[in-house]
């Protein structure tokens, strides 16, 4: 096999648990965003933008919809003759077979794959992040510091500072400490758990960690410290962009209402950065007669013959006549019933939601319908609740 | 997979559509907000498990085959069978006088497919279905040459005899038997129009290629099907299409139809029956700005909506600005609507820009017609 300058290992393989009944049947990187995306598109896009070609997918929970999605990879242009995108399993090896116990294990158990290119440089990304980013400039500051590791860094408000991963830097941008949540911070310079290694150092660093066995297999917790102890070169890459966790309900919805500003915090429509995606195959959206519809994102088999404002759709959504759908985002394929009204609410994807539902408030926390949920008639599900059939015991019906 | 070899006959540049396929085959022509004609076409045969499909282009075929790349979309970019391009290397710009002079060109095509029978689709027609029922009534009648037909609707049919492409009207008998064939006729007798679908055997329409070239014949229907009908030397079979079949004629066609999408029915009778594929661009959902007003009408992604759009049919790419009026228009992909303009029974082609202040009014009858690229 040909060798690769760099291969990227993108870590889909966590549970998500924070998104609660979103993450019950898809992995994290698979939930729907943005109307035509997935969140996976994001950073598989940037591989593609930034030439990168190829591409290991680490998963391992629920990742049928994962799987079924990336495919061939040709929908990011990553169906290629030498490299492209491959979905990396857990496998057994030997006589042995395990799950992934951390990130850095999820790696050390595919050094075989990024053997096959013998590259100099991996690329290591997380499937949970909204941003657009060039990676190859990174692995240009990489190469410019002769650094081990390059960690993605971007400034977050001095007050949130102690909920990251905080790096304390030289002026030069060399790390030297990093802080796990601290109280007092700093540096308000926060990880963006993306990373180039320098190849030769990541596998040895595996391999040690691997072999012990106090160690959680982890690149916060292990593998960066212990990189740091041998005073191995540690460089932060300044990242200025857009940049939006969306690990929570409440961050997911932020990240759809951003898309709504004009201008967008992240523009999906520059042409010279494309933001890729499987087509759903459908004709364009329409709004019928008595359709209102006001600073929205719309996109291809949406219907709208009610009212929808402040508020992102997801192909083949249909909002029936006398329903409203205010500042929410509703996942691909569901039906918002005459009558029902969904306020800052996110729905899961192939969702009914009832005539004369009320689905989420005015103010508080985001209310979240879950996966296939059919939403009987004059159900209602507050502010911050999660709802799907089985806890629907929850809701209460007037 | 079936055993049959797809082919379709693309339409040429006409010049009762003006501007619109002035540069461009029709089978080319961009509808629905996000298609070309020759989508529903290509869905059509990959619909019906036909996995060898050979476009025959002719005039100028630029903008078909930018389209039509490898066919991956349709699923035709495949190691066997697959989507065949086939240029009109000897008639040259003129383009084809007839379907049988396209054949003729592309003979080494037709022999080297190992398919037993051959479908032949014409290009300007759109209607979504499957052929396997085409395909079933072949073999259980034994028929030798097989086709589509609908009942003729005077109102929408769009019939005009000083048209350059071939009309053929057909009477069926009980059996299903084509007893009558008319073409171009002054005075329709015959209740059906084709749908330029046929069926028949491969080593057959190699036959009549051969014959057609000696006997200086370029159209199919008039010359050998029509000798055939009368002479009962051939058994043609027809099948009447039930469903929803618009040809593209004439502007007022090409208007009509995408004025018809944004009715729910026809939009159901077009795309959900069997999905169609068609060349994806990586265009954002819609976006509507606050004080935006759309009511009726059907929105690609890419779009960016700030005005009040009724009635019409925006492709992708559209940016309607602020106190822009747009009602039972066509606006094509990446076009520009500057402020407070107004728009009215217009169809821009691509590209085109409309500054600020500018009113297009026009009577439905008669649509204005923008060309590619024009800014006013």
């Amino acid at each position: 096999m040909r060798n690769k300058q760099v291969v990227a290992m993108l870590l889909a393989g966590g549970q998500g648990s924070r998104l609660g009944l979103l993450t019950r049947v898809t992995a994290k990187p698979a939930v729907p965003f943005g109307g035509r995306y997935r969140i996976i598109d994001f950073p598989l896009s940037n591989c593609a933008n930034s030439g990168i070609d190829t591409v290991g997918v680490l998963t391992q929970y629920q990742p049928l919809e994962l799987n079924s999605y990336i495919g061939s990879g040709a929908s990011w242009d990553l169906d290629l003759t030498d490299g492209g995108v491959f979905v990396l399993p857990p496998y057994v090896q030997g006589s042995e077979g395990r799950w992934y116990s951390g990130t850095a294990d999820a790696i050390y158990q595919n050094l075989a794959f990024i053997d096959q290119y013998s590259p100099r440089y991996v690329l290591i990304l997380s499937g949970d992040h909204i941003y657009k980013m060039d990676y190859s400039a990174m692995l240009d500051y990489h190469i410019r510091q002769q650094a081990d590791i390059t960690i993605a860094v971007r400034p977050v408000p001095w007050e949130e500072a102690p909920s990251f991963g905080i790096m304390n830097t030289k002026e030069d941008g060399r790390i030297f400490e990093f802080e796990e949540k601290p109280k007092k911070p700093k540096s308000n310079l926060a990880s963006m758990g993306v990373y180039i290694f320098t190849y030769s150092q990541l596998k040895k660093y595996l391999v040690e960690d691997h072999a012990d066995p106090n160690s959680h297999n982890d690149f916060g917790k292990n593998i960066i410290p212990t990189m740091l102890k041998d005073d191995k070169r540690l460089y932060a890459y300044s990242f200025n962009g857009y940049w939006k966790d969306v690990g929570t309900i409440h961050s997911l919805w932020e990240a759809h209402m951003d898309l709504l500003k004009n201008p967008p915090e992240v523009d999906l429509n520059d042409k010279r950065w494309p933001i890729y995606a499987k087509s759903p195959v459908m004709p364009p959206h329409f709004v019928g007669e008595k359709g209102k519809v006001e600073n929205s994102l719309l996109t291809e088999g949406c219907q709208v013959y009610g009212q929808v404002s402040g508020s992102v759709l997801a192909s083949g959504v249909i909002v029936e006549e006398g329903a409203v759908v205010r500042d929410s985002a509703i996942m691909p394929d569901c039906v918002i019933k005459s009558g029902a009204v969904v306020e800052r609410a996110i729905i899961a994807e192939q969702c009914v939601i009832g005539e004369n539902c009320r689905v989420g408030e005015s103010e508080g926390d985001i209310a979240l319908i879950g996966n296939g949920t059919n939403l009987k008639p004059f159900t209602i599900v507050k502010a911050g609740q999660q709802a799907n059939e089985e806890t629907l015991g929850g809701g209460e019906t007037v | 997979m079936k055993d049959v070899v797809g082919v379709i006959y693309t339409a040429r540049d006409e010049f009762s559509m003006r501007e619109l396929a002035s540069n461009r085959s029709v089978s080319a022509l961009p509808v629905a907000g996000r298609y070309r004609l020759v989508d529903f076409m290509l869905s059509n045969l990959v619909n019906s498990s036909i996995r060898k499909v050979g476009v025959m282009m002719q005039g100028n075929y630029h903008s078909l085959m930018d389209h039509l790349g490898s066919g991956k979309e349709w699923n035709l970019h495949t190691r066997n069978n697959g989507l065949y391009l086939l240029i009109p290397y000897r008639s040259g710009d003129e383009g084809y006088q007839g379907i049988l002079d396209a054949f003729k060109d592309n003979m080494e095509f037709l022999r080297r497919s190992g398919q037993e029978y051959v479908l032949i689709v014409g290009g300007r027609l759109i209607y979504n279905t499957t052929y396997d029922e085409l395909v079933d009534l072949h073999m259980e009648t034994g028929a030798d040459v097989s086709l589509m037909y609908t009942r003729f609707d005077p109102v929408n049919g769009e019939y005009s005899r000083f048209s350059d492409s071939v009309r053929a009207f057909i009477n069926v008998d009980e059996s299903r038997r084509v007893t009558d064939i008319e073409i171009n006729p002054n005075v329709i007798t015959c209740p059906n129009v084709l749908m330029d679908v046929v069926l028949i055997k491969r080593t057959l329409l190699m036959h009549m290629v051969d014959m057609a070239a000696s006997h200086g014949y370029h159209d199919l229907y008039s010359t050998i099907i029509r000798n055939a009908v009368y002479d009962k030397t051939l058994k043609v079979v027809g099948l009447e299409f039930k469903g929803y079949c618009r040809r593209m004629e004439t502007v007022n066609s090409f208007y009509n139809l995408n004025m018809d999408l944004l009715r729910p029915e026809i939009r159901h009778e077009l795309f959900d029956i069997n999905p169609v594929y068609t060349k994806t661009r990586n265009d954002a959902p819609a976006k509507y700005l606050p004080g935006s007003q759309v009511s009726s009408s059907l929105v690609a992604d890419g779009c960016v909506i700030e005005g009040d759009v009724s009635g019409s049919v925006l492709f992708r790419g559209v940016r309607v600005s602020k106190g822009a009026k747009i009602s039972g228009s066509i606006i094509m992909q990446d076009c520009f609507i500057g402020e407070n303009v107004e728009l009215e029974n217009v169809i821009l082609d691509k590209d085109v820009t409309v500054l600020s202040g500018a009113r297009l009014i026009a009577p439905r009858r008669y649509p204005i017609v923008l060309g590619k690229n024009v800014t006013i």
